[in-house]
């Protein structure tokens, strides 16, 4: 009910007086007084708002409304409307997994930011090759490769998944109704999940073969160990057993074998009484010959010889001993007596890809009682099974149109073995299908391509060595519209379950989990394979004679030529620009294959590599032949250490269909190989021409300075204190004599108060691999520049490791003879014919008296209260005396944009979409102009100290470590802070080997070196 | 009147009145330009643009359009700022100290050399500014007041003292040869019949009056300026050689670089004094007032100044030696004997053993040879600037990062560009400028001209 009630103002209302009424129908109590406002000149004119002001209030307020009213631009982003457990912007996670190209394996840790892989970082946990090869370091950058197959194609056209599918399915029911043979052609399968996948579809299909190849095969390494032990794999060494190692042509520290010996070499070459002796016998200057304490110079075809006449000293018996020179068998017999000294603790390594020989260096291992210690063929490595012969028959068959279908998975033989007749084979097989990551030049010559997921970006188990299982996880949804192989082959027998259930399926088989297995790095299944070492070995002692017997028969000729490999390995990931930019280890060069030929050959051939005005280097080009076929256009390399009359090419190169890093650079030496023979008799002749290199170090030897500081082990057992082998620089000052660290004009930076970071580089240690240099440029997103700058001398690396040959020349040999310091000097240029080789890795060596820090007109480089030296790139002006000033010469200019300019569009990886989510987000990238250096990782420094900061406490000694420390599988690296009495890196600076590179300088660096030494006597 | 000896050769030869030096300074002012300073003149100004293109090139695509590499961050930039600099020095040691020392001889050339002076700073200035990565943050070399937060210069860069040893030789040469200028264009301002040059000069001239106050002003301030002016001719150079000096770099680190620069700067700005005059006086019929005893005197200053030069090479040399320091001893052995050995004995040949030649009268009185050796002296002077930069930056302490340096077309472009840019100043300056100090020559016609010299000592046979 409403309710009638009312309320009155006033009593006046109430009345209802005619004021009211009047004052009711006024809004305004009192008259509003417009006439005298518009009227009153004087007030108008007295007002503040002039009329002026008042059109500019209307004015802006209208400019404001409409600018209010404007849309701004939009950014999309798409935010996590529901965060994803365990991303935390900002924070990086990390994922166990393997690591798997095509040649190697390595567990590894994989650093995610917001969910895109950023650096592949050795597996803390991994059981086998658990430290990270320069390719394993590479491999995050293949993953964004945009050369990679989006989806699956048909010749030039886009297919789908579907039609793949459906049109392999019939053309295998075709091809066994009419009775030709199903080849599945994979690279080496150590997968025990794939190889069910495998046997599933040979027990569906009757007409299905299965054939493994490897592009670098050891394929007749592999019969013999099969003809000893059964198992078509290779004994793993166990290296770090060994105190004498032989090596006869093998490159073991390389990893190319499978297996990564490099840290376990290491551990046996700390100077003392426990280190062991390696000495190498090869043709080209390996990195494994340069790191050796005896180098002798081999030809390819007198490493049979050299095996058959080790085994006669080693055994007292008298096999068959073909050619060698009186050299080498004095060598050998040397070689032979130490390792008669260290049986059962001594290893002989054969090379190169020859059954025979690697039967006579396990005839040795046997005779020296190594079978069981140092060489285990029970625990065999599954990472190389290829088959040549296999290989050959099916090539055959495809030849005869035996073949029905061809499902070719990951391997490109069109490229690898171009002489193989498989090009051609491909045209007479019904069906063939390519399952790739790229329309790659094997892909393009199938009837269809489709792709197959990165490592990264997939499941998978593996059994790299007997008794050993690792899985690996996708830390990365797929990329594009790729498949698992194993998905496609179990959907062509109808089992439509995905890979990865597939796969846990199997592994909980075994009783175990993929979670715990990833967890813990891997698991142990089983006592390796049973083979009985012990057998081996007699078998291997037994069929001595014939293998001896076969070993002599070798061809010789004029010239050998040796195939080996360089960073890029067999070229699975030629298309990957931080592997051609890393500088070779030995010559230093990037971006290029090359034909290495002795100085003595080169003079007779008339041979030149000659320095053009700018520096960089330009070489004759030769006509190389092997076997009929020939290479046109082979630069040729003058390689100090090479043997004479012998040649060396690195085969991963002269790519056609890989994508616009890869293609054109370097030749293919696949061309010129055949039956899998890593070694053959060549001709060359000089052609008219001339190539560029692009080499990053133009002077080769150390003239006579102290540099690299060496010493032989028994002068170091000699002298512990290292006062007669480490001198001092010491200057008369008028407070006496002082070091040349305590001589100084300057004041003292504060090295108490806080932190004080330090970097120890153990030259022992250093094996010149060359994964610190590719995982600084990943941490540090240094920027690749491509072969045309590094040949103007402009590399961006942060880090590099400059490699020095011993010289004949020295002042001690000048003082001697009477040579004058013109000629000493001249002469002190060229290194040896058989040059001692050292390493040395050199970054920023923040000096705590920088010369880069007092020359900067704008303060852009300053010191730290740690220890370190700063770059503020915001603040630099690009003056480079800085860089004029160091003498370390470790500082980088920015000369172009190297992220927009087109110069660089087709090696730098930041200049498209995809390649630019490998950028670390925590390190800026730089603009042209400014100056750039080695930070020791400052992102991880400060990312350390602010978790020991949350977590209350003090930093651990072990907390973090810088990209390259890590990366190091020999454990050249230490580093952190001396202030913490207790750490390793306080312990190792008052080594008896720890000296300052230039130390006379008096930049008292933060970085320090430990002296290389040889056992030698 | 100041009396001078009739034996000393008069500074002003022929029957000249002060209306004929009046006549002859204005007269290139006052008639239309010849066709050879047309030519000359087209000549530098497509110099000119060409260096403007380079320059524009450099900043548009980076500093790699150059030569340059990790190993040898500074070449041509830096060898030609330098050349610049020490080309500029000539001009103020004429006016300041010259005029301290009471050296009239300096009044028919230091206009010019001091134009010289500043034309060439202003090219040196230019190689420093072009030659940073971020030009365009050039101005962060000023100590600015700023909001970036604490951010000051570091007044330990030998860099940074470059910057303000540059612009105070360029303000105080700048002032000083303006000054100097004032009466002169006076003078034009006079003489002038069209009203717009009329106008113009009688901007430029101040208001000069010529009264006696005008005067004795002029008197103080020149004295004033050329005391301020003459320890810029030691400091300038002194400073930029601690570029070098004070770095760590062998062949860099020497002591002895402040001397052995500043005679190198007077040396080669001598030199670039007789190349311009040796032209301008025969273009513009001044060899009256120029005369063989000019470049004569010039001549002994550069064969003084070479001189002092050789010395510091071969000291040098011998201190690398004695020193003990092995990269010491290999940075001057790499320069002689290395792979820029031919720039090193062109540095010798034309700095050190050319100058010697004018210890024969008969030569350092010949123009042709004079103007010859003058192009000598300063091609040498730039390949010294060239072989201590470069030779010493490509080998240094670790042969791993040894390297070489080879110009690009940029390179050259922007070289060329400032010889073009230099020349377009001069050439202007030479058809709108009185080239010759008239006012001061005036003050010695009736000392040192010849007619006057032979009419006093007429009347000394006279009355004796």
């Amino acid at each position: 009910m409403a309710n009638e009630k009312k309320y009155w103002k006033g009593f006046d209302q109430l009345a209802n007086t005619p004021v009211a009424q009047k004052l009711a129908q006024n809004e305004f109590v009192e008259e509003i007084p417009v006439a005298d406002f518009l009227g009153n000149q004087q007030m108008m004119e007295s007002s503040q708002t002039s009329r002026r002001d008042f059109l500019k209030y209307v004015g802006f307020s209208t400019a404001a409304a409409t600018l209010a009213s404007c849309e701004s631009p939009i950014v999309e982003s798409i935010p996590y409307l529901i965060k994803p457990e365990n991303l935390v912007p900002g924070v990086p996670n990390y994922y166990a997994t393997s690591y798997t190209d095509g040649q190697d394996f390595a567990s590894v840790l994989v650093k995610t930011r917001e969910g895109r892989p950023i650096k592949i970082e050795p597996g803390d946990k991994g059981f086998f090759n658990s430290g990270t090869s320069a390719r394993a370091q590479a491999s995050v950058l293949s993953l964004y490769d945009s050369a990679r197959l989006t989806g699956p194609r048909k010749g030039e056209e886009s297919s789908s998944w579907s039609a793949v599918e459906s049109a392999l399915k019939q053309a295998a029911t075709k091809a066994q109704e009419e009775g030709k043979t199903f080849v599945l052609l994979t690279g080496s399968v150590f997968s025990p999940s794939t190889k069910e996948v495998i046997d599933r579809v040979r027990s569906a299909y009757g007409n299905f073969v299965h054939v493994q190849y490897d592009a670098a095969s050891i394929s007749q390494k592999l019969d013999a160990w099969e003809a000893l032990t059964g198992a078509r794999a290779l004994p793993s060494y166990d290296v770090h057993l060994a105190n004498v190692i032989v090596s006869i042509g093998e490159d073991f520290l390389s990893g190319n074998n499978g297996q990564q010996l490099a840290a376990a070499y290491a551990n046996r070459r700390k100077p003392g009484a426990e280190m062991s002796r390696h000495i190498q016998f090869e043709t080209s200057l390996s990195m494994t010959g340069s790191n050796a304490d005896k180098r002798v110079k081999l030809k390819p075809s007198e490493q049979g010889a050299a095996l058959a006449h080790l085994y006669n000293k080693v055994t007292g018996s008298s096999v068959k001993v073909g050619t060698l020179s009186s050299d080498v068998r004095k060598s050998l017999d040397s070689a032979a007596t130490e390792l008669l000294a260290a049986k059962g603790a001594s290893l002989v390594l054969a090379g190169g890809n020859n059954g025979a020989n690697e039967h006579l260096a396990a005839a040795i291992n046997a005779a020296l009682g190594n079978m069981g210690t140092t060489v285990r063929p029970d625990r065999a490595v599954y990472i190389l099974q290829g088959n040549d012969r296999s290989f050959a028959n099916t090539v055959a068959d495809m030849n005869a149109g035996r073949v029905g279908v061809l499902v070719a998975w990951g391997v490109n033989p069109v490229y690898s073995a171009p002489h193989s007749g498989f090009a051609q084979g491909v045209k007479k097989v019904d069906f063939s299908l390519a399952l790739t990551d790229r329309w790659d030049e094997t892909a393009s010559v199938c009837s269809v391509a489709a792709p197959v997921p990165h490592y990264l970006e997939s499941w998978n188990d593996f059994m790299p060595v007997a008794g050993t299982l690792t899985v690996s996880q996708p830390t990365i949804t797929p990329l594009f519209d790729s498949k698992p192989a194993q998905e496609v082959l179990l959907a062509l027998i109808g089992e439509s379950t995905s890979y990865k259930e597939f796969l846990k399926g199997n592994i909980s088989e075994r009783g175990l989990s993929v979670n715990s297995v990833l967890h813990d790095g891997g698991a142990i299944i089983g006592q390796g394979n049973g083979t009985s070492s012990a057998a081996a070995g007699a078998k291997a002692l037994a069929g001595v004679a014939a293998a001896a017997d076969e070993a002599a028969k070798v061809k010789t000729g004029a010239f050998e030529i040796e195939f080996y490999q360089k960073a890029v390995g067999a070229g699975f990931q030629a298309n990957n620009p931080w592997l051609h930019e890393l500088p070779d280890a030995i010559s230093r060069n990037t971006w290029d294959n090359y034909l290495t030929v002795s100085a003595a050959d080169a003079l007779a051939m008339g041979l030149i590599n000659e320095s053009q005005s700018n520096g960089a280097i330009n070489g004759s080009l030769v006509k190389l032949t092997v076997k009929g076929r020939t290479l046109e256009n082979v630069p040729v390399w003058i390689q100090p250490g090479q043997t004479a009359k012998t040649l060396g090419l690195a085969i991963g190169y002269g790519r056609t269909k890989a994508g616009k890093v890869a293609d054109n650079v370097g030749v293919n030496a696949f061309a010129l190989m055949s039956d899998g023979a890593t070694s053959d008799v060549a001709t060359i002749e000089l052609m008219e021409g001339e190539h560029e290199f692009a080499c990053t170090q133009l002077g080769n030897t150390m003239m006579g300075r102290k540099i690299v500081n060496e010493t032989t082990l028994a002068t170091f057992m000699a002298d512990a204190s290292g006062k007669s082998w480490n001198e001092k620089v010491e200057y008369h000052t008028m407070l006496g004599s002082v070091t040349a660290n305590e001589a100084s004009l300057w004041l003292d930076h504060d090295h108490e108060t806080m932190h004080m970071w330090n970097m120890s580089i153990d030259l022992n240690n250093c094996i010149g691999c060359g994964a610190c240099v590719v995982a600084c440029s990943i941490e540090n997103n240094v920027p690749v520049v491509g072969k045309e700058e590094v040949r103007r001398s402009r590399d961006m690396a942060w880090l590099r490791i400059d490699r020095y040959y011993s010289s004949d020349m020295t002042e001690e040999r000048a003082d001697a003879e009477n040579i004058g310091g013109i000629e000493m000097y001249a002469s002190m240029e060229v290194p040896a014919e058989s040059p001692q080789v050292v390493f040395q890795p050199v970054m920023c060596q923040h000096c705590n008296h920088a010369p880069c820090e007092t020359v900067c007109p704008v303060v852009a480089t300053t010191h730290s209260m740690e220890g370190l030296n700063h770059m503020t790139y915001n603040r630099c002006i690009g003056t480079r005396y800085c860089a004029n000033n160091c003498p370390y010469k470790v500082r980088r200019f920015n000369w172009f944009n190297y992220q927009a300019n087109e110069q660089f569009a087709d090696v730098n990886p930041a200049q498209d979409d995809l390649g630019r989510m490998v950028l670390n987000p925590d390190v800026v990238v730089r603009s042209r102009g400014v100056m750039e250096k080695c930070s020791l990782c400052i992102q991880r420094i400060q990312y350390a100290k602010l978790e020991a900061k949350k977590k209350g406490s003090k930093m651990e000694d072990n907390a973090f470590t810088t990209a390259c420390a890590q990366a190091c599988s020999t454990g050249a690296f230490t580093f952190g802070d001396v202030n913490n009495k207790d750490s390793q890196i306080a312990a190792v600076k008052k080594e008896a080997r720890a000296y300052h590179l230039l130390e006379e300088v008096g930049t008292q660096p933060s970085v320090f070196y430990q002296t290389k030494v040889r056992n030698q006597a | 009147m100041h009396y001078e000896s009739p034996v000393r050769e008069p500074l002003v030869i022929g029957d000249k009145t002060y209306h004929d030096i009046t006549r002859d300074v204005a007269r290139p002012i006052e008639t239309t330009a010849p066709k050879m300073w047309w030519i000359a003149f087209s000549i530098a100004m497509a110099m000119f643009l060409w260096g403007v293109g380079g320059i524009l090139w450099t900043i548009a695509n980076g500093i790699g359009s150059w030569g340059l590499n990790k190993t040898v961050g500074w070449a041509w930039d830096i060898t030609n700022f330098v050349w610049w600099v020490g080309i500029g020095h000539a001009g103020t040691l004429i006016s300041a100290v010259l005029l301290l020392f009471r050296q009239k001889w300096r009044m028919s050339i230091n206009r010019s050399a001091e134009a010289m002076t500043i034309f060439s700073v202003i090219q040196a200035a230019l190689f420093p500014v072009i030659h940073m990565g971020r030009v365009w943050l050039a101005y962060f070399v000023l100590p600015i007041p700023n909001q970036f937060g604490s951010l000051w210069v570091n007044f330990n860069s030998p860099l940074l003292w470059d910057v303000f040893a540059l612009s105070t030789y360029l303000s105080v040469s700048t002032v000083f040869w303006y000054v100097g200028l004032i009466p002169d264009f006076a003078m034009i301002r006079d003489r002038a019949v069209n009203p717009i040059q009329k106008h113009i000069y009688k901007i430029l001239s101040f208001g000069w009056g010529g009264k006696v106050k005008h005067w004795q002003r002029f008197e103080e301030v020149s004295l004033v300026l050329a005391g301020l002016a003459t320890p810029l001719v030691l400091s300038v150079h002194t400073i930029v050689s601690m570029d070098f000096a004070t770095s760590v770099i062998p062949g860099w680190h020497t002591t002895i670089f402040p001397p052995y620069f500043v005679a190198g700067a007077i040396f080669s700005g001598f030199a670039m004094v007789q190349t311009l005059l040796i032209i301008t006086r025969k273009l513009f019929n001044l060899e009256d007032y120029i005369t063989i005893q000019h470049i004569e005197m010039m001549n002994i200053i550069i064969m003084l100044t070479g001189s002092i030069v050789g010395v510091a090479y071969i000291t040098e040399l011998f201190i690398a030696w004695y020193s003990g320091v092995e990269y010491e001893q290999y940075a001057f052995l790499n320069r002689a004997t290395g792979p820029y050995w031919w720039a090193y004995w062109s540095m010798m040949t034309c700095n050190v053993f050319s100058p010697q030649f004018m210890w024969s009268k008969k030569l350092r009185t010949n123009l042709i040879f004079t103007f010859i050796i003058s192009i000598v002296v300063n091609i040498g002077m730039w390949f010294e600037r060239f072989v201590i930069i470069v030779t010493s930056l490509h080998r240094d302490y670790l042969p791993s990062s040894w390297s070489m340096f080879s110009p690009t077309a940029v390179d050259i472009a922007f070289f060329l560009g400032s010889i073009g840019f230099f020349f377009v100043l001069f050439l202007l300056y030479a058809r709108t400028f009185p080239v010759i100090a008239q006012a001061e020559l005036k003050t010695i016609l009736k000392s040192s001209g010849e007619k006057h010299k032979k009419h006093h000592s007429d009347d000394n046979h006279g009355h004796h």
